[in-house]
Protein backbone atom coordinates (compact mmCIF):
# COMPACT_ATOMS: atom_id res chain seq x y z
CA UNK A 1 0.00 0.00 0.00
CA UNK A 2 3.02 2.29 0.84
CA UNK A 3 4.10 2.32 -2.79
CA UNK A 4 0.41 3.91 -4.23
CA UNK A 5 0.72 7.20 -5.46
CA UNK A 6 -2.38 8.86 -4.24
CA UNK A 7 -3.05 12.45 -5.66
CA UNK A 8 -3.95 15.05 -3.14
CA UNK A 9 -6.46 16.33 -1.90
CA UNK A 10 -7.73 13.10 -0.90
CA UNK A 11 -11.56 12.80 0.04
CA UNK A 12 -12.42 9.98 2.34
CA UNK A 13 -15.60 7.31 1.49
CA UNK A 14 -17.38 5.73 4.07
CA UNK A 15 -18.86 2.41 1.79
CA UNK A 16 -22.06 0.95 4.09
CA UNK A 17 -22.22 -1.91 2.43
CA UNK A 18 -23.03 -5.79 3.42
CA UNK A 19 -22.27 -7.32 0.42
CA UNK A 20 -18.12 -7.20 0.47
CA UNK A 21 -17.39 -7.81 -3.82
CA UNK A 22 -19.51 -4.99 -4.73
CA UNK A 23 -17.82 -2.60 -2.19
CA UNK A 24 -13.92 -4.55 -2.73
CA UNK A 25 -15.07 -4.03 -6.30
CA UNK A 26 -15.87 -0.04 -5.74
CA UNK A 27 -12.42 -0.01 -3.97
CA UNK A 28 -10.42 -1.34 -7.04
CA UNK A 29 -12.53 1.29 -9.28
CA UNK A 30 -10.92 4.31 -6.86
CA UNK A 31 -7.39 3.28 -6.85
CA UNK A 32 -5.24 6.07 -7.91
CA UNK A 33 -8.02 9.14 -7.44
CA UNK A 34 -8.38 11.12 -4.94
CA UNK A 35 -10.91 9.13 -3.34
CA UNK A 36 -9.61 7.21 -0.28
CA UNK A 37 -12.23 4.44 0.55
CA UNK A 38 -13.11 3.09 4.10
CA UNK A 39 -15.77 0.24 4.30
CA UNK A 40 -18.14 -0.61 6.58
CA UNK A 41 -20.68 -3.76 6.59
CA UNK A 42 -23.94 -2.26 7.61
CA UNK A 43 -24.91 -4.71 10.26
CA UNK A 44 -22.20 -2.92 12.23
CA UNK A 45 -23.82 -1.18 15.03
CA UNK A 46 -20.51 1.25 15.04
CA UNK A 47 -21.89 3.33 12.48
CA UNK A 48 -21.90 6.42 14.25
CA UNK A 49 -18.53 6.21 16.05
CA UNK A 50 -17.21 5.34 12.22
CA UNK A 51 -18.58 8.54 10.86
CA UNK A 52 -17.51 10.36 13.88
CA UNK A 53 -13.39 9.06 13.20
CA UNK A 54 -13.70 8.71 9.95
CA UNK A 55 -15.29 12.33 9.02
CA UNK A 56 -15.74 11.11 5.12
CA UNK A 57 -16.52 13.62 2.82
CA UNK A 58 -19.16 11.48 0.77
CA UNK A 59 -21.20 8.47 2.20
CA UNK A 60 -21.63 5.42 -0.11
CA UNK A 61 -24.80 2.97 1.46
CA UNK A 62 -26.84 0.57 0.48
CA UNK A 63 -30.32 1.45 -0.45
CA UNK A 64 -31.29 -1.75 1.64
CA UNK A 65 -29.28 -1.05 4.54
CA UNK A 66 -30.92 0.03 7.53
CA UNK A 67 -28.97 2.54 8.89
CA UNK A 68 -29.96 4.80 5.67
CA UNK A 69 -32.45 6.40 8.64
CA UNK A 70 -28.98 6.91 10.47
CA UNK A 71 -27.12 9.07 7.69
CA UNK A 72 -30.58 10.72 6.64
CA UNK A 73 -30.68 12.06 10.70
CA UNK A 74 -27.25 13.21 10.64
CA UNK A 75 -27.91 16.39 9.13
CA UNK A 76 -31.77 16.77 10.49
CA UNK A 77 -30.91 16.02 14.43
CA UNK A 78 -27.44 16.38 15.02
CA UNK A 79 -24.73 19.29 14.22
CA UNK A 80 -22.80 17.25 11.43
CA UNK A 81 -21.87 18.78 8.30
CA UNK A 82 -24.19 17.19 5.51
CA UNK A 83 -22.36 14.88 3.16
CA UNK A 84 -23.35 13.94 -0.64
CA UNK A 85 -24.93 10.93 -0.32
CA UNK A 86 -24.41 8.15 -2.93
CA UNK A 87 -26.60 5.04 -3.12
CA UNK A 88 -25.56 1.71 -3.96
CA UNK A 89 -29.01 0.17 -6.21
CA UNK A 90 -29.37 -3.54 -7.12
CA UNK A 91 -32.83 -2.77 -8.85
CA UNK A 92 -32.74 0.24 -11.19
CA UNK A 93 -36.10 1.88 -10.25
CA UNK A 94 -36.38 5.53 -11.72
CA UNK A 95 -39.18 6.20 -9.71
CA UNK A 96 -37.33 5.55 -5.99
CA UNK A 97 -33.92 7.24 -7.46
CA UNK A 98 -35.81 10.58 -8.37
CA UNK A 99 -38.13 10.41 -5.01
CA UNK A 100 -34.41 9.87 -3.18
CA UNK A 101 -32.89 12.17 -5.20
CA UNK A 102 -35.30 14.77 -4.15
CA UNK A 103 -34.58 13.00 -0.48
CA UNK A 104 -31.20 14.49 -0.62
CA UNK A 105 -29.35 11.58 -2.27
CA UNK A 106 -26.73 13.29 -4.35
CA UNK A 107 -26.50 10.16 -6.64
CA UNK A 108 -26.96 6.52 -7.49
CA UNK A 109 -24.53 3.17 -8.44
CA UNK A 110 -26.73 0.93 -10.16
CA UNK A 111 -26.12 -2.74 -10.02
CA UNK A 112 -24.45 -3.25 -13.31
CA UNK A 113 -22.87 -0.01 -13.05
CA UNK A 114 -19.20 -0.08 -15.01
CA UNK A 115 -16.61 0.32 -11.78
CA UNK A 116 -14.71 1.98 -14.73
CA UNK A 117 -17.51 5.24 -13.82
CA UNK A 118 -16.70 5.04 -9.62
CA UNK A 119 -14.58 7.91 -9.74
CA UNK A 120 -16.97 9.80 -12.35
CA UNK A 121 -20.33 8.99 -9.88
CA UNK A 122 -18.38 10.68 -7.14
CA UNK A 123 -17.44 13.81 -9.12
CA UNK A 124 -20.68 14.16 -9.98
CA UNK A 125 -22.14 13.73 -6.74
CA UNK A 126 -19.87 16.06 -4.87
CA UNK A 127 -20.88 18.79 -7.38
CA UNK A 128 -24.75 18.27 -7.53
CA UNK A 129 -24.44 18.25 -3.29
CA UNK A 130 -22.51 21.30 -3.52
CA UNK A 131 -24.96 22.75 -5.85
CA UNK A 132 -27.93 21.63 -3.83
CA UNK A 133 -26.58 23.14 -0.66
CA UNK A 134 -26.21 26.07 -2.37
CA UNK A 135 -29.60 26.08 -4.07
CA UNK A 136 -31.23 24.90 -0.30
CA UNK A 137 -29.39 27.89 1.61
CA UNK A 138 -30.28 30.33 -1.39
CA UNK A 139 -34.05 29.20 -0.95
CA UNK A 140 -34.05 29.29 2.71
CA UNK A 141 -33.01 32.84 3.10
CA UNK A 142 -35.36 33.54 0.54
CA UNK A 143 -37.99 32.14 2.88
CA UNK A 144 -36.69 33.91 5.31
CA UNK A 145 -37.22 36.85 3.74
CA UNK A 146 -40.66 36.27 2.61
CA UNK A 147 -41.22 35.27 6.07
CA UNK A 148 -40.05 38.62 7.59
CA UNK A 149 -42.29 40.64 5.44
CA UNK A 150 -45.29 38.99 6.04
CA UNK A 151 -45.00 39.72 9.49
CA UNK A 152 -43.95 43.22 8.77
CA UNK A 153 -46.86 43.66 6.35
CA UNK A 154 -49.05 43.04 8.99
CA UNK A 155 -47.91 45.11 10.95
CA UNK A 156 -48.33 47.77 8.90
CA UNK A 157 -51.70 47.13 8.02
CA UNK A 158 -52.65 46.86 11.81
CA UNK A 159 -51.00 50.50 12.13
CA UNK A 160 -52.75 51.64 8.84
CA UNK A 161 -56.24 50.74 10.21
CA UNK A 162 -55.85 51.13 14.36
CA UNK A 163 -53.78 54.24 14.33
CA UNK A 164 -55.00 55.77 11.14
CA UNK A 165 -51.30 55.76 9.38
CA UNK A 166 -50.37 56.36 5.83
CA UNK A 167 -48.48 53.11 4.71
CA UNK A 168 -45.35 55.14 4.33
CA UNK A 169 -45.65 56.22 8.15
CA UNK A 170 -46.31 52.84 9.42
CA UNK A 171 -43.52 51.69 7.62
CA UNK A 172 -41.25 54.38 9.40
CA UNK A 173 -42.72 53.71 12.47
CA UNK A 174 -41.35 49.89 12.92
CA UNK A 175 -38.48 50.84 11.32
CA UNK A 176 -37.39 53.36 13.84
CA UNK A 177 -38.47 50.98 16.78
CA UNK A 178 -36.15 48.39 14.95
CA UNK A 179 -33.43 50.71 14.93
CA UNK A 180 -34.03 52.44 18.68
CA UNK A 181 -34.22 48.65 19.92
CA UNK A 182 -31.50 47.26 18.11
CA UNK A 183 -33.84 44.90 16.94
CA UNK A 184 -34.96 43.47 13.63
CA UNK A 185 -38.18 44.35 11.81
CA UNK A 186 -39.21 41.38 12.45
CA UNK A 187 -39.02 41.07 16.07
CA UNK A 188 -40.41 44.48 15.98
CA UNK A 189 -43.85 43.61 13.70
CA UNK A 190 -44.25 40.63 15.78
CA UNK A 191 -43.91 42.46 19.05
CA UNK A 192 -46.72 44.80 17.64
CA UNK A 193 -48.95 42.44 16.53
CA UNK A 194 -49.33 40.63 19.52
CA UNK A 195 -49.41 44.01 21.50
CA UNK A 196 -52.47 45.55 19.64
CA UNK A 197 -54.29 41.91 19.19
CA UNK A 198 -54.24 42.20 23.41
CA UNK A 199 -55.53 45.67 23.12
CA UNK A 200 -58.06 45.06 20.69
CA UNK A 201 -59.48 42.07 22.43
CA UNK A 202 -57.75 39.37 20.19
CA UNK A 203 -59.48 40.97 17.24
CA UNK A 204 -56.72 41.91 14.61
CA UNK B 1 -69.68 -14.98 6.73
CA UNK B 2 -71.11 -16.80 3.97
CA UNK B 3 -73.33 -14.16 2.01
CA UNK B 4 -69.52 -12.84 1.61
CA UNK B 5 -68.23 -14.34 -1.60
CA UNK B 6 -69.76 -11.68 -3.75
CA UNK B 7 -67.66 -8.88 -2.01
CA UNK B 8 -64.88 -8.56 -4.98
CA UNK B 9 -67.23 -7.69 -7.58
CA UNK B 10 -70.41 -6.03 -5.96
CA UNK B 11 -67.52 -3.72 -4.16
CA UNK B 12 -65.99 -2.61 -7.99
CA UNK B 13 -62.65 -3.03 -6.30
CA UNK B 14 -60.10 -0.51 -8.99
CA UNK B 15 -57.28 -2.64 -7.73
CA UNK B 16 -57.09 -6.61 -6.85
CA UNK B 17 -52.92 -6.82 -6.11
CA UNK B 18 -51.68 -4.46 -3.88
CA UNK B 19 -48.37 -4.19 -2.60
CA UNK B 20 -48.23 -3.12 0.95
CA UNK B 21 -44.74 -2.04 3.36
CA UNK B 22 -44.62 -3.17 6.37
CA UNK B 23 -41.27 -2.65 9.13
CA UNK B 24 -40.16 -5.42 11.46
CA UNK B 25 -41.75 -4.86 14.74
CA UNK B 26 -44.61 -6.25 16.44
CA UNK B 27 -46.67 -3.66 15.36
CA UNK B 28 -47.06 -5.03 11.91
CA UNK B 29 -49.54 -7.91 13.20
CA UNK B 30 -53.04 -6.31 11.73
CA UNK B 31 -51.47 -6.52 8.28
CA UNK B 32 -49.42 -9.45 8.44
CA UNK B 33 -52.69 -11.60 10.37
CA UNK B 34 -55.10 -10.40 8.17
CA UNK B 35 -53.06 -11.89 5.24
CA UNK B 36 -52.31 -14.93 6.84
CA UNK B 37 -55.93 -15.42 8.54
CA UNK B 38 -57.03 -14.88 4.57
CA UNK B 39 -59.20 -11.36 5.19
CA UNK B 40 -57.54 -9.84 2.48
CA UNK B 41 -58.47 -12.42 0.11
CA UNK B 42 -62.31 -11.93 1.32
CA UNK B 43 -62.35 -8.48 0.53
CA UNK B 44 -60.74 -9.74 -2.71
CA UNK B 45 -57.65 -8.73 -2.53
CA UNK B 46 -53.85 -9.63 -3.23
CA UNK B 47 -51.64 -8.34 -1.00
CA UNK B 48 -48.05 -8.91 -0.76
CA UNK B 49 -46.33 -7.91 1.82
CA UNK B 50 -42.70 -6.00 2.04
CA UNK B 51 -40.48 -5.58 4.81
CA UNK B 52 -38.48 -2.38 4.66
CA UNK B 53 -35.53 -2.07 5.93
CA UNK B 54 -35.68 1.52 7.18
CA UNK B 55 -38.47 4.35 7.15
CA UNK B 56 -36.14 6.73 4.67
CA UNK B 57 -36.79 4.01 2.27
CA UNK B 58 -40.69 3.07 3.02
CA UNK B 59 -41.38 6.87 3.06
CA UNK B 60 -39.75 7.39 -1.13
CA UNK B 61 -40.93 3.78 -2.00
CA UNK B 62 -44.78 5.02 -0.70
CA UNK B 63 -43.96 8.75 -2.25
CA UNK B 64 -42.96 6.69 -5.45
CA UNK B 65 -45.93 4.54 -6.13
CA UNK B 66 -43.72 1.38 -5.48
CA UNK B 67 -45.90 0.39 -2.72
CA UNK B 68 -49.50 0.96 -2.96
CA UNK B 69 -50.13 1.18 0.87
CA UNK B 70 -47.91 1.51 3.97
CA UNK B 71 -47.18 0.69 7.66
CA UNK B 72 -45.85 4.37 8.67
CA UNK B 73 -45.07 6.48 12.27
CA UNK B 74 -48.02 8.26 13.16
CA UNK B 75 -45.97 11.37 12.55
CA UNK B 76 -45.33 10.24 8.89
CA UNK B 77 -48.53 11.13 6.78
CA UNK B 78 -47.78 14.82 8.61
CA UNK B 79 -44.14 15.45 7.84
CA UNK B 80 -44.48 14.14 4.68
CA UNK B 81 -47.31 16.55 3.13
CA UNK B 82 -45.63 19.44 5.09
CA UNK B 83 -42.17 18.28 3.06
CA UNK B 84 -40.39 18.30 5.97
CA UNK B 85 -38.28 15.30 5.12
CA UNK B 86 -37.49 14.32 1.86
CA UNK B 87 -39.25 15.33 -0.79
CA UNK B 88 -43.02 16.92 -0.41
CA UNK B 89 -45.92 14.09 -1.43
CA UNK B 90 -49.76 14.35 0.12
CA UNK B 91 -50.16 11.23 2.14
CA UNK B 92 -53.63 10.25 4.00
CA UNK B 93 -54.48 8.02 6.59
CA UNK B 94 -57.97 6.75 7.59
CA UNK B 95 -56.93 4.15 9.52
CA UNK B 96 -54.33 3.67 13.03
CA UNK B 97 -52.80 0.22 13.22
CA UNK B 98 -51.47 0.41 16.43
CA UNK B 99 -51.11 2.08 20.09
CA UNK B 100 -48.50 2.47 22.10
CA UNK B 101 -45.90 -0.18 22.11
CA UNK B 102 -42.41 1.76 22.54
CA UNK B 103 -40.06 1.49 25.33
CA UNK B 104 -37.24 3.47 27.10
CA UNK B 105 -34.41 0.83 28.02
CA UNK B 106 -31.40 2.10 29.60
CA UNK B 107 -27.53 -0.09 29.38
CA UNK B 108 -26.73 -2.04 32.10
CA UNK B 109 -24.13 -0.10 33.37
CA UNK B 110 -26.60 2.89 33.02
CA UNK B 111 -29.11 1.48 35.48
CA UNK B 112 -26.06 0.16 37.83
CA UNK B 113 -25.61 3.62 38.50
CA UNK B 114 -28.74 4.47 39.41
CA UNK B 115 -29.16 1.87 41.57
CA UNK B 116 -25.50 2.60 43.08
CA UNK B 117 -27.42 6.46 43.88
CA UNK B 118 -30.47 4.62 45.32
CA UNK B 119 -28.12 3.20 47.85
CA UNK B 120 -27.79 -0.55 46.42
CA UNK B 121 -31.96 -0.99 45.57
CA UNK B 122 -33.56 -0.44 42.01
CA UNK B 123 -35.59 2.11 41.82
CA UNK B 124 -39.40 1.30 41.28
CA UNK B 125 -40.77 1.04 37.90
CA UNK B 126 -41.84 3.01 35.43
CA UNK B 127 -38.41 4.80 36.29
CA UNK B 128 -38.62 8.18 37.11
CA UNK B 129 -36.39 10.35 34.76
CA UNK B 130 -35.09 12.54 37.66
CA UNK B 131 -32.72 9.65 37.54
CA UNK B 132 -31.49 10.60 34.91
CA UNK B 133 -31.08 14.00 36.12
CA UNK B 134 -29.17 12.94 38.71
CA UNK B 135 -27.27 11.44 36.39
CA UNK B 136 -26.79 14.23 33.88
CA UNK B 137 -25.72 16.76 37.00
CA UNK B 138 -23.13 14.63 38.26
CA UNK B 139 -21.37 14.25 34.71
CA UNK B 140 -21.98 17.97 34.39
CA UNK B 141 -20.28 18.62 37.38
CA UNK B 142 -17.13 16.00 36.17
CA UNK B 143 -17.27 17.53 32.75
CA UNK B 144 -17.86 14.22 31.43
CA UNK B 145 -19.47 13.14 27.93
CA UNK B 146 -23.22 13.58 28.27
CA UNK B 147 -25.70 10.69 28.17
CA UNK B 148 -26.03 9.71 24.64
CA UNK B 149 -29.65 8.80 23.75
CA UNK B 150 -31.29 7.11 20.27
CA UNK B 151 -34.53 6.70 19.02
CA UNK B 152 -35.27 5.21 15.76
CA UNK B 153 -36.18 8.24 13.38
CA UNK B 154 -36.72 11.97 14.08
CA UNK B 155 -40.03 12.22 13.10
CA UNK B 156 -41.07 9.66 15.53
CA UNK B 157 -43.62 9.01 18.77
CA UNK B 158 -39.95 7.10 19.74
CA UNK B 159 -38.43 10.92 19.79
CA UNK B 160 -41.44 12.90 21.09
CA UNK B 161 -41.46 10.09 23.93
CA UNK B 162 -38.19 10.25 25.47
CA UNK B 163 -38.03 14.52 24.65
CA UNK B 164 -41.26 14.22 26.91
CA UNK B 165 -39.85 11.54 29.71
CA UNK B 166 -36.92 13.25 30.20
CA UNK B 167 -38.56 17.25 30.30
CA UNK B 168 -40.56 15.88 32.92
CA UNK B 169 -37.32 16.04 35.13
CA UNK B 170 -36.61 19.51 33.35
CA UNK B 171 -33.82 17.87 31.12
CA UNK B 172 -33.36 19.79 27.98
CA UNK B 173 -32.72 17.46 25.07
CA UNK B 174 -31.23 19.94 22.76
CA UNK B 175 -28.10 20.88 25.51
CA UNK B 176 -28.12 18.53 28.39
CA UNK B 177 -27.87 14.63 26.04
CA UNK B 178 -27.08 13.42 22.69
CA UNK B 179 -29.80 11.85 20.88
CA UNK B 180 -28.66 9.78 17.69
CA UNK B 181 -30.80 7.94 15.32
CA UNK B 182 -29.89 4.24 15.15
CA UNK B 183 -32.41 1.18 13.47
CA UNK B 184 -33.76 -1.04 15.81
CA UNK B 185 -32.12 -3.84 14.83
CA UNK B 186 -29.00 -2.22 15.76
CA UNK B 187 -29.93 -1.01 19.12
CA UNK B 188 -28.93 -3.75 21.07
CA UNK B 189 -25.61 -4.13 19.83
CA UNK B 190 -25.29 0.01 20.38
CA UNK B 191 -25.92 -0.42 23.65
CA UNK B 192 -23.97 -3.53 23.98
CA UNK B 193 -20.83 -1.38 22.65
CA UNK B 194 -21.44 1.03 25.31
CA UNK B 195 -22.01 3.46 21.97
CA UNK B 196 -25.75 4.57 23.39
CA UNK B 197 -26.20 4.89 26.94
CA UNK B 198 -30.08 3.94 26.55
CA UNK B 199 -32.54 3.92 23.72
CA UNK B 200 -36.72 4.13 22.79
CA UNK B 201 -37.70 1.94 20.24
CA UNK B 202 -40.41 -0.26 19.76
CA UNK B 203 -41.08 -3.83 20.41
CA UNK B 204 -39.79 -6.54 20.45
CA UNK B 205 -36.48 -4.48 20.37
CA UNK B 206 -36.29 -3.72 24.31
CA UNK B 207 -37.39 -7.53 25.16
CA UNK B 208 -34.14 -7.82 23.50
CA UNK B 209 -31.89 -6.10 25.01
CA UNK B 210 -33.62 -7.26 28.18
CA UNK B 211 -33.13 -11.23 26.73
CA UNK B 212 -29.70 -10.32 25.89
CA UNK B 213 -28.49 -8.81 29.36
CA UNK B 214 -27.61 -5.96 28.24
CA UNK B 215 -30.73 -3.41 28.75
CA UNK B 216 -32.63 -2.74 31.61
CA UNK B 217 -36.24 -1.17 30.18
CA UNK B 218 -37.21 1.06 32.38
CA UNK B 219 -40.72 2.73 31.32
CA UNK B 220 -42.72 2.01 28.34
CA UNK B 221 -44.53 4.72 26.21
CA UNK B 222 -48.12 3.96 27.55
CA UNK B 223 -46.15 5.20 30.99
CA UNK B 224 -45.69 8.18 29.15
CA UNK B 225 -48.60 9.13 26.73
CA UNK B 226 -51.89 8.30 27.42
CA UNK B 227 -53.11 5.85 25.10
CA UNK B 228 -51.69 7.24 21.51
CA UNK B 229 -51.76 6.09 17.86
CA UNK B 230 -48.17 4.65 17.15
CA UNK B 231 -48.57 3.35 13.35
CA UNK B 232 -51.22 4.14 10.66
CA UNK B 233 -51.70 2.95 7.39
CA UNK B 234 -51.00 5.51 4.78
CA UNK B 235 -52.08 5.83 1.54
CA UNK B 236 -51.07 9.23 -0.91
CA UNK B 237 -53.81 11.28 -1.94
CA UNK B 238 -53.75 10.20 -5.09
CA UNK B 239 -54.20 6.38 -4.55
CA UNK B 240 -56.94 7.13 -2.42
CA UNK B 241 -58.66 9.30 -5.32
CA UNK B 242 -57.84 6.58 -7.71
CA UNK B 243 -58.80 3.51 -5.64
CA UNK B 244 -61.45 5.21 -3.27
CA UNK B 245 -63.34 1.49 -3.51
CA UNK B 246 -60.00 -0.73 -2.95
CA UNK B 247 -59.04 1.40 0.22
CA UNK B 248 -62.24 1.07 1.91
CA UNK B 249 -61.88 -3.22 1.04
CA UNK B 250 -58.24 -2.86 2.50
CA UNK B 251 -59.43 -1.33 5.76
CA UNK B 252 -62.14 -3.46 5.96
CA UNK B 253 -59.55 -6.62 5.91
CA UNK B 254 -57.43 -5.05 8.83
CA UNK B 255 -59.91 -3.52 11.14
CA UNK B 256 -60.75 -7.62 10.97
CA UNK B 257 -57.40 -8.70 12.03
CA UNK B 258 -57.59 -5.86 15.02
CA UNK B 259 -60.53 -6.89 16.43
CA UNK B 260 -59.14 -10.86 15.87
CA UNK B 261 -56.17 -9.26 17.93
CA UNK B 262 -58.16 -7.90 20.60
CA UNK B 263 -58.22 -11.79 22.45
CA UNK B 264 -54.80 -12.96 24.21
CA UNK B 265 -55.58 -16.37 22.52
CA UNK B 266 -54.99 -15.30 19.66
CA UNK B 267 -51.94 -12.87 20.78
CA UNK B 268 -49.99 -16.12 21.17
CA UNK B 269 -50.71 -17.57 17.70
CA UNK B 270 -49.60 -13.75 16.21
CA UNK B 271 -46.10 -14.28 17.97
CA UNK B 272 -45.49 -17.86 16.24
CA UNK B 273 -46.58 -15.93 12.75
CA UNK B 274 -44.58 -13.22 13.54
CA UNK B 275 -41.31 -14.65 13.74
CA UNK B 276 -41.16 -15.31 10.12
CA UNK B 277 -41.38 -11.50 9.57
CA UNK B 278 -38.98 -10.33 12.66
CA UNK B 279 -36.35 -13.18 12.82
CA UNK B 280 -36.44 -14.04 16.73
CA UNK B 281 -37.32 -16.33 18.76
CA UNK B 282 -41.02 -16.29 20.62
CA UNK B 283 -39.61 -15.29 23.98
CA UNK B 284 -38.55 -12.14 22.48
CA UNK B 285 -41.96 -11.22 20.74
CA UNK B 286 -44.44 -12.63 22.69
CA UNK B 287 -44.56 -10.65 25.94
CA UNK B 288 -45.46 -7.65 24.42
CA UNK B 289 -48.18 -8.74 22.88
CA UNK B 290 -49.72 -10.19 25.86
CA UNK B 291 -49.48 -7.29 27.89
CA UNK B 292 -46.03 -7.87 29.17
CA UNK B 293 -43.37 -5.59 30.01
CA UNK B 294 -39.70 -7.56 30.01
CA UNK B 295 -37.58 -5.26 32.95
CA UNK B 296 -34.37 -7.11 34.08
CA UNK B 297 -33.03 -10.40 32.93
CA UNK B 298 -34.44 -12.65 35.52
CA UNK B 299 -36.71 -10.08 37.45
CA UNK B 300 -40.77 -10.58 37.20
CA UNK B 301 -41.89 -8.63 33.87
CA UNK B 302 -44.40 -5.66 34.45
CA UNK B 303 -48.08 -6.05 33.64
CA UNK B 304 -48.82 -3.46 30.78
CA UNK B 305 -52.29 -4.94 28.96
CA UNK B 306 -51.70 -1.53 26.52
CA UNK B 307 -48.31 -2.19 25.93
CA UNK B 308 -49.39 -3.37 21.97
CA UNK B 309 -53.01 -2.31 21.30
CA UNK B 310 -54.56 -2.52 18.13
CA UNK B 311 -58.40 -1.58 19.06
CA UNK B 312 -60.24 -0.41 21.26
CA UNK B 313 -63.20 2.05 21.39
CA UNK B 314 -62.86 3.93 18.45
CA UNK B 315 -58.92 3.50 18.63
CA UNK B 316 -58.47 2.74 15.20
CA UNK B 317 -60.68 6.14 14.05
CA UNK B 318 -57.63 8.81 13.10
CA UNK B 319 -58.92 11.82 15.01
CA UNK B 320 -57.77 15.14 14.08
CA UNK B 321 -56.98 16.13 17.74
CA UNK B 322 -54.65 12.84 17.39
CA UNK B 323 -52.85 15.01 14.42
CA UNK B 324 -52.68 18.20 16.35
CA UNK B 325 -50.94 16.76 19.31
CA UNK B 326 -48.35 15.42 16.76
CA UNK B 327 -47.71 18.95 15.33
CA UNK B 328 -47.41 20.49 18.94
CA UNK B 329 -44.88 17.69 19.68
CA UNK B 330 -43.44 18.81 16.46
CA UNK B 331 -43.12 22.41 17.18
CA UNK B 332 -41.67 21.79 20.43
CA UNK B 333 -38.47 19.63 18.76
CA UNK B 334 -37.86 22.73 16.70
CA UNK B 335 -39.11 20.17 13.58
CA UNK B 336 -41.91 22.19 12.22
CA UNK B 337 -40.82 26.16 10.81
CA UNK B 338 -42.12 29.09 11.98
CA UNK B 339 -43.25 29.65 8.34
CA UNK B 340 -46.66 27.78 8.70
CA UNK B 341 -49.13 29.68 9.84
CA UNK B 342 -52.10 27.84 11.64
CA UNK B 343 -54.47 27.88 9.09
CA UNK B 344 -51.53 26.13 6.93
CA UNK B 345 -51.35 23.45 9.27
CA UNK B 346 -55.40 23.61 9.79
CA UNK B 347 -55.38 22.35 5.84
CA UNK B 348 -52.88 19.81 6.28
CA UNK B 349 -54.57 17.94 9.34
CA UNK B 350 -57.69 18.22 7.16
CA UNK B 351 -56.12 16.77 4.36
CA UNK B 352 -54.46 14.05 6.10
CA UNK B 353 -56.83 12.69 8.96
CA UNK B 354 -59.94 11.06 7.52
CA UNK B 355 -62.22 10.00 9.38
CA UNK B 356 -64.46 10.42 6.61
CA UNK B 357 -63.48 7.19 5.05
CA UNK B 358 -62.98 5.18 8.03
CA UNK B 359 -66.94 5.73 8.75
CA UNK B 360 -67.18 4.61 5.20
CA UNK B 361 -65.45 1.61 6.05
CA UNK B 362 -67.72 0.80 9.10
CA UNK B 363 -70.49 1.40 6.53
CA UNK B 364 -69.49 -0.78 4.17
CA UNK B 365 -68.61 -3.05 6.97
CA UNK B 366 -72.26 -3.21 8.32
CA UNK B 367 -74.05 -3.50 4.20
CA UNK B 368 -72.17 -6.94 4.22
CA UNK B 369 -73.12 -8.14 7.72
CA UNK B 370 -69.03 -8.15 9.16
CA UNK B 371 -69.38 -5.23 12.16
CA UNK B 372 -68.15 -6.32 14.83
CA UNK B 373 -70.51 -6.68 18.12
Amino acid sequence: MAVTKKPTPLLTVLIIDDDMDRAATFEDALLDTPYEVKHLAHTSASLLKEVEKTEPDIILIDIESPSRDTIESLSTISAYNPKPVVMFSEQDDPELMQQSIKAGVSAYVSGDANPERAKFILDVAVARFNDYQKLKSELNNAKRQLESRKWVDQAKALLIEKQNMTEQQAYSAIRKMAMDNGQKMEDVAKNLISMMQLINGGQS
Amino acid sequence: MNNFNGVASTLKLEQTKLDIGIVALTDCAPLVMAKHLGLFEKWGLDVSLHTQPSWATMRDRLHANLLDAAQVLAPMPLSSSLGLNGAKCELITAFNLSMNGNGITLSKSIFEQIVALNDGTPPSFPLSSNWIAKLVKQRQSKGAEKLKFAAVYPFSCHFYQLRDWLAQADIDVDRDIDVVIVPPTNMTEALRNNEIDGFCVGTPWNAKAVRAGFGVTVITSCDIWDDAPEKVLAVTKKWQQNNPNTFLALMAAVQQACDWLLSTANRFETARILQEYLHEPLDVIAPSLIGSCLTIEGHSPREIPAYNRFVSDSANMPKKSQGQTLLNKMRNAGQLPHAFTDSDLNAVLNSVYRDDLYQQMQDIMTQYGEAKG
